[in-house]
């Protein structure tokens, strides 16, 4: 019964792409002026290869942050964390944080992206 | 001897019970509900052409509808965004300019109780499909796309490679 549940999961979700938490939050880094906060992207895409990280404002519009890989690899079946850095100036306007798949060539594919949000 | 032996025993158990209650743990029991959005295709799309200037996702035509599959573990913590494509990410060199069209909708749901109205309560926003995520479980979603040449010239041969952007949003 489990061995089924578990084939029937994997077919059901062959190309899938998760980020959580849903509500981030940022703390103190150990960067002055910074705050950092992580989110967990996993890939269970096989069409893609490469994830973007963005921070945005209540309209979607880009906000400055840092982190080590703002596009990053992640195979498929795998997860990556993300440590996300902004300046402490920013951290008001700072709303979402989003992943986007980055595609390769697919005749009509889904683009898709993942905002979790920060609660002010 | 047997007196005071019953003595000190009972004093023991009242002091046993005595220092049970002071010195009772709370054992916390914690949890952090952190909340997630997947979003899968299912179904990959293809267009199939009916004629030389139209692409369309309908089986009808030959096409393929792309399915999308949105699972939340959190009721009321997100919604979900459907854009259809309005160009080309890569195709041959054109020769007219291309109208798109498209649409979603709920084709499949899990729990059919809490997620009956989805479809009737999407928010439609020109060709951009918004849904409200209020139960959890995982919803099906349908894509239907369709792609005009102007002046009924005919698509140049060639690939082409359209994308319909899911956006999963937390509210």
């Amino acid at each position: 019964m489990y061995r089924t549940l578990i084939f029937l999961l994997f077919i059901g979700a062959a190309h899938a792409h998760q980020m959580s938490p849903t509500y981030p939050k940022w703390s103190s880094s150990y960067l002055d002026g910074l705050s950092v906060t992580r989110v967990r992207v996993f890939n269970k895409r096989k069409d893609v290869e490469y994830y973007e990280i963005g921070v945005f404002d209540k309209d979607m519009k880009p906000i400055p942050f840092v982190s080590q890989y703002d596009l990053r690899g992640i195979k498929y079946n795998n997860y990556a964390m993300f440590d996300v850095f902004i300046n402490d100036k920013y951290k008001q306007d700072a709303r979402y944080i989003c992943s986007k798949s980055m595609l390769t060539d697919i005749k009509v594919a889904v683009s898709s992206r993942i905002c979790s949000k920060f609660k002010n | 001897m047997i007196k005071e032996l019953a003595l000190i025993g009972i004093v023991g158990i009242i002091s046993y019970g005595g220092s049970k209650s002071a010195f009772a743990l709370d054992v916390p029991i914690t949890a952090q509900v952190s909340g997630s959005c997947v979003i899968s295709t299912e179904t990959a799309g293809t267009y199939g052409q009916p004629n030389a200037y139209t692409l369309t996702t309908a089986p009808s035509d030959g096409g393929q509808q792309p399915i999308t599959r949105v699972d939340v573990t959190l009721a009321s913590a997100y919604k979900v965004k459907f854009t259809p494509p309005s160009d080309f990410s890569s195709s041959p060199n054109l020769n007219d300019v291309v109208t798109f069209t498209g649409d979603t909708e709920v084709s499949a749901v899990s729990d059919a109780t809490n997620m009956a109205d989805y479809e009737t309560d999407k928010v439609e926003t020109g060709s951009v499909d918004e849904y409200d995520l209020t139960a959890t479980g995982s919803t099906w979603f349908k894509h239907t796309s369709v792609a005009v040449n102007g002046g009924s010239r005919a698509f140049p041969s060639g690939n082409y490679t359209a994308y319909v952007t899911a956006e999963c949003i937390a509210l």
